[in-house]
């Protein structure tokens, strides 16, 4: 144990500028891993929290609207259906809430401008998706509307309309016959994506099955206790809608969101090649240092090995002077990472991400849980930099090094 | 008898040149004896210790330890001889910087895997042997050169080897130092039974042999020695 511990605890003492450096390069890139996957998993949190709300945690619809065969709203699921699913995500504990949507799109038309527009039609403040947190002028939707819309602040500015303005939607029935329905506008909602505020109305369920003129939805959508149980839970509801005869699928938020697949793909690839770099960055700088400290030892390796100590005991004595190295230089890469990224979100640094309106804060979320992998890197990239030196110390020729000066 | 060597001889290879350094040397010690090898620079001295503290191979011949042949020894075997039967003092002292001078003289325990009481024992009995036991918790660098011989004549003997190899144990002191170390290694001789061989080519430490053989170009001469040339 000795060998193990006490030698390699001493030699880090014996060039202390050395080994501040050592400790400073593992630390620094410990940190910038640290506090770039602090990033990462705050932006992915943000991200997946936002998805969810503007998907719910699962769908279920016909496999017709999923393989985007809408052309003769084969797709629509009649109220009969629709009451056998929710009698059945009645048996899943885990399910908070359910609610139905109906989806159009149609022609905006005021005296000024007209413009295409897609309508999601849905219950006015039901339990599982109701989009009226969102509202930041005028009012929500409420259960006994017919013909009040909420627009998205991009649309109201395009088409100049305020609450309690009034403008007509065109759009076909299903029977394919050509419909026209004034809307007055209750309420004008901001999601920070000028694409879907400049697209997307809200309106209640209702008057959206008079203007395509069904009693049918498109889609049951599903709240979950927890986000983590989604693929467990989607896979139950699969189930019973198979055994019940319901020829429905599933699909989960991520299943929906291309985009938050995307941008985790992204994020992956551009934290993978930071990881590496860094990493790499580590392994050659501690390797040039640990070469160097360990061949001005060659006189005291020939000695030890002369008096009985074994080349693997050798060996063992360099690397677990690296260990040490890099454990202590990732702790003290992550409390210095986790000082950085509370200085960070103290000074509340804003950006203006690509389609968005406003800007969001940069924020890092630096716990515990996800200090583990960056802490690992540090001490891998370190141990790995002190094989090479320590295994050639370990095979030293005895009176060569013994001849050493 | 603790050493024999056999038509011991050891030829280095300097470019395409053969330099023999060792020819033919027939040598014999027996258990607490004290033997002085004296011999100028470049005489084979220190290429005899290496190749009898089993730290280097000879070209031909072969290193008997209590009788058992070593040449055909692997590594870890070898190892395992230095560490349990032979005690090493070299020229330079070759103590370790970042131990203490009672951890350097306890090292060879612990790669023999004694207990720690057993350890504290032994070693600070070896230290205080010579004169050390005060000085035991100071570094090398804290110690004179002769205190820090005297360290590695405490770490040669603290695992009751059979037989302490120094190469020119003096060489890097003063002469009164150097007196006090050589009788430091003559008493322990003396009182552990443990054989010496120290190489030097200091004429000055012969005088504490029991015997001497010279060494020159290779050969042994005179003493007791059985020389093959």
């Amino acid at each position: 144990m000795e060998l193990k511990l006490l030698i390699p605890l001493r030699n880090l003492t014996r060039n202390r500028r050395r080994t501040l450096l050592s400790l400073a390069i593992i630390a620094l890139g410990t940190a910038m891993i640290y506090a770039v996957r602090g990033y990462v998993d705050e932006s992915m949190l943000s991200i997946r929290q936002g998805t969810v709300r503007q998907f719910g945690n699962l769908q279920i619809a016909s496999p017709l609207l999923w393989a985007e065969k809408t052309e003769n709203f084969g797709y629509l699921i009649s109220p009969e259906d629709v009451a056998r699913i929710v009698a059945l995500l009645q048996e899943i504990p885990e399910v908070t809430a359910h609610t139905v949507q109906l989806n159009l799109s149609g022609l905006a038309i005021t005296e000024r401008k007209t413009k295409v527009v897609r309508a999601t039609a849905l219950e006015p403040q039901n339990q599982a998706l109701d989009y009226n947190d969102l509202v930041v002028e005028g009012s929500g939707l409420n259960p006994d509307d017919r013909a009040k819309v909420l627009i998205g602040r991009a649309l109201s500015e395009e088409l100049q309309l305020q609450p309690g303005d009034f403008f007509s939607l065109t759009t076909t029935t299903v029977d394919g016959a050509y419909n026209v329905g004034p809307l007055q506008v209750a309420g004008i909602y901001a999601l920070n994506n000028a694409v879907v505020e400049g697209q997307l109305v809200f309106m209640p369920l209702g008057y959206g099955q008079i203007l395509l003129d069904t009693s049918g939805v498109a889609k049951v959508i599903v709240t979950l206790r927890s986000i983590d149980d989604t693929d467990r839970i989607a896979q139950i509801v699969q189930r019973k809608l198979t055994e019940a005869g319901l020829e429905f699928e599933v699909r989960t938020w991520v299943q929906l969101a291309e985009f938050y697949r995307q941008i985790k793909g992204f994020f992956d690839v551009l934290f993978g090649f930071l990881t590496i770099a860094v990493s790499v960055l580590v392994f050659f700088i501690v390797l040039q240092v640990l070469t160097l400290s360990f061949l001005e030892r060659t006189r005291e390796v020939g000695t030890i090995r002369a008096i009985g100590t074994k080349r693997y005991q050798v060996f063992l004595m360099f690397f677990m002077e690296s260990v040490f190295l890099g454990v202590l230089g990732g702790l003290l890469g992550i409390a210095g990472g986790w000082l950085i990224g509370q200085g960070f979100n103290a000074l509340g640094i804003g950006w203006t991400p690509p389609g968005a309106i406003e800007p969001v804060p940069v924020r890092l979320r630096l716990e515990l849980g996800n200090a583990l992998g960056p802490f690992l890197v540090g001490v891998f990239a370190t141990l790995l930099s002190a094989l090479y030196p320590a295994a050639h110390s370990a095979r030293l020729n005895v009176v060569e090094a013994l001849a050493s000066k | 008898m603790i050493l024999q060597t056999e038509n011991l001889t050891k030829v280095y290879r300097v470019g395409k040149e053969e330099v023999p350094a060792l020819r033919g040397v027939n040598f014999a010690l027996d258990t607490g004896e004290f033997v002085v090898i004296n011999g100028p620079s470049g005489s084979g001295k220190t290429t005899f210790l290496n190749l009898i503290a089993c730290i280097d191979k000879p070209t031909s011949g072969e290193v008997y330890i209590e009788g058992q042949p070593t040449s055909q020894l692997s590594e870890g075997q070898l190892a395992e001889l230095r560490k349990r039967k032979i005690g090493l003092v070299f020229q330079t002292f070759n103590l370790i910087p970042v131990l203490s001078a009672y951890e350097n003289a306890e090292y060879p325990l612990i790669l023999l895997g004694v207990g720690r009481k057993e350890r504290y024992r032994r070693t600070m009995a070896l230290l205080e042997e010579v004169g050390l036991k005060e000085l035991a918790h100071r570094r090398p660098d804290e110690l004179s050169g002769g205190q820090r011989q005297r360290v590695a004549i405490a770490r040669a003997l603290v695992t009751n080897p059979r037989l302490v190899l120094a190469d020119e144990p003096t060489a890097n002191l003063d002469s009164e130092t150097g007196k006090q170390v050589m009788a430091i290694m003559r008493r322990l001789n003396e009182e552990h039974r443990v054989a010496f061989l120290v190489v030097t080519h200091d004429p000055v430490v012969t005088q504490y042999a029991q015997r001497t053989v010279k060494i020159r170009d290779g050969q042994l001469f005179d003493g007791s020695a059985k020389n093959g040339a």
